[in-house]
């Protein structure tokens, strides 16, 4: 438990340091995919809410500590973990491949969505409308967390979900 | 308590996520307080520190691509320049020899130098006018300074001018106040240096006085000037003279081409005596 607890926090670490200065500069129409989002949705199936909620405020403060931005970001990826925690398949569920990976799908959009709204709405530089930022680029930046969730699974998380 | 604690631990993860929030809230409401702003500040920095870090990674993976587009930009800069100097330069000769008031250059041809060979013994010029532009073998080929040479060979748009530092160069020359006439020769060597041969020891030259070109010449106008003399030393008939050449040949860009003398029956009559004899 330990051991898988240090391996999360570790990771968690890197993946930070990876969004911050590597997906971040891919962006589109100022929106970009968000590594974390897909990481915490992974703990979310995996492991289960309390994992994803505390990873979630974990990932917000160090990401609001080096966008300088530290409570809004705790609150988003609080939020958004503790969100794609609804999606968790417990070990006893005899859940399928498919159906984990389904579910992981949709905790990265619950998770990346939710966590966006959250910031545009406590945060908007550009002072771009409501509807625009919530709606369109929430979508949008979720589907590129998809995409990258998606590249991840191919890679990463599809053995995690082997029957 | 015991219900507390059954409440606890069914609803563990909500009052996580409500204490999460809390905290998260906090820090909003205390953004602008001065530890938090600290922590910010500190933060930024060392998200920029890193960020530059990449940036100047970035910039050296591509450097290659880099100094192929400066050395791109550089060609193309240096082209600009050559071809500006090359204009001022060439406008700037060209307006010397317009501007000389001492020469009247009406009816001369103007060109310029684009190609020469020098050698200690073999000097050859090429200048950008041909046939074409008027120019005939044997013209004489001069600057406001003295004389160049003489044409050679001519082609549709170029020429090849003998100049006077040619071994096979020969020219009719007199002293402007002696008036010693010889011919004016180059022996190799320097090319500020000739030699004037076939002035009599008789003769009153002096060092320093100006040679110019004679009336004698086949080809060259006369009275355009060659050199001064800088040595005389008396040989057993003649003088043997050293002459400083008026003309820069290293710097030499735009000439000019005289008129093609035509003395045909000067020539004939210096070369065939009997035709004195033909006329009543």
């Amino acid at each position: 438990m330990t051991r898988k607890l240090s391996l999360s926090i570790i990771i968690l670490c890197i993946i930070v340091l990876v969004q911050e200065f590597g997906f971040s500069r891919l962006t589109l129409f100022e929106v970009f995919p968000d590594a974390l989002s897909v990481f915490i949705a992974f703990l979310a199936v995996t492991q289960g809410q309390k994992t994803s909620t505390s990873f979630g405020f974990a990932a917000g403060t160090i990401t609001g500590i080096l966008s300088g931005n530290l409570g809004l970001n705790m609150l988003a990826k609080t939020i958004g973990g503790f969100l794609a925690g609804y999606f968790h398949s417990p070990e006893d569920s005899h859940a399928t491949a498919k159906q984990k990976t389904r579910h992981f799908y949709a905790a990265v959009i619950t998770a990346e969505f939710s966590a966006h709204t959250v910031i545009t709405t406590g945060y908007n530089p550009l002072g771009l409308s409501p509807e625009y930022r919530i709606v369109t680029l929430g979508l949008l930046a979720s589907l590129l967390s998809l995409i990258l969730a998606l590249i991840a699974n191919r890679l990463f998380v599809r053995k995690s979900f082997a029957d | 308590m015991r219900k507390f604690f059954t409440l606890f631990f069914k609803y563990n993860a909500l009052l996580l996520f409500l204490a999460y929030c809390t905290i998260a809230l906090l820090f909003i409401k205390l953004q602008n307080d001065n530890t938090f702003s600290k922590l910010r500040t500190s933060g930024i920095e060392f998200s920029a520190a890193v960020n530059e870090k990449l940036i100047n990674l970035a910039y050296l993976l591509n450097v290659d691509e880099e100094n192929e587009r400066l050395m791109r930009v550089n060609r193309d800069l240096l082209t600009k320049v050559l071809n500006f100097e090359t204009s001022a330069v060439d406008e700037r000769n060209r307006l010397k020899i317009v501007n000389d008031s001492t020469f009247n250059a009406s009816g001369f041809i103007m060109a310029r130098v684009v190609d020469r060979k020098f050698s200690d013994r073999e000097n050859i010029l090429v200048i950008n006018a041909g046939w074409k532009q008027g120019i005939k073998k044997d013209m004489t080929v001069l600057v406001p300074e003295g004389l160049v040479g003489r044409v050679i060979s001519v082609s549709e748009h170029y020429a090849k001018v003998m100049p006077v530092i040619h071994t096979d160069f020969k020219v009719s020359v007199v002293s402007d106040s002696s008036n010693s006439m010889g011919i004016l020769s180059w022996s190799g060597g320097s090319e500020a240096i000739a030699q004037v041969e076939h002035i009599p020891i008789s003769s009153r030259l002096k060092l320093n006085e100006r040679i110019v070109t004679s009336d004698f010449s086949t080809f060259s106008l006369r009275g355009i000037p060659v050199g001064r003399v800088i040595r005389i030393k008396p040989d057993k008939l003649f003088y043997a003279i050293d002459l400083r050449l008026t003309v820069d040949f290293s710097s030499l860009s735009q000439v000019l081409v005289a008129p093609l003398k035509i003395e045909t029956e000067k020539v004939a009559m210096s070369s065939d005596s009997t035709l004195i004899e033909q006329i009543p």
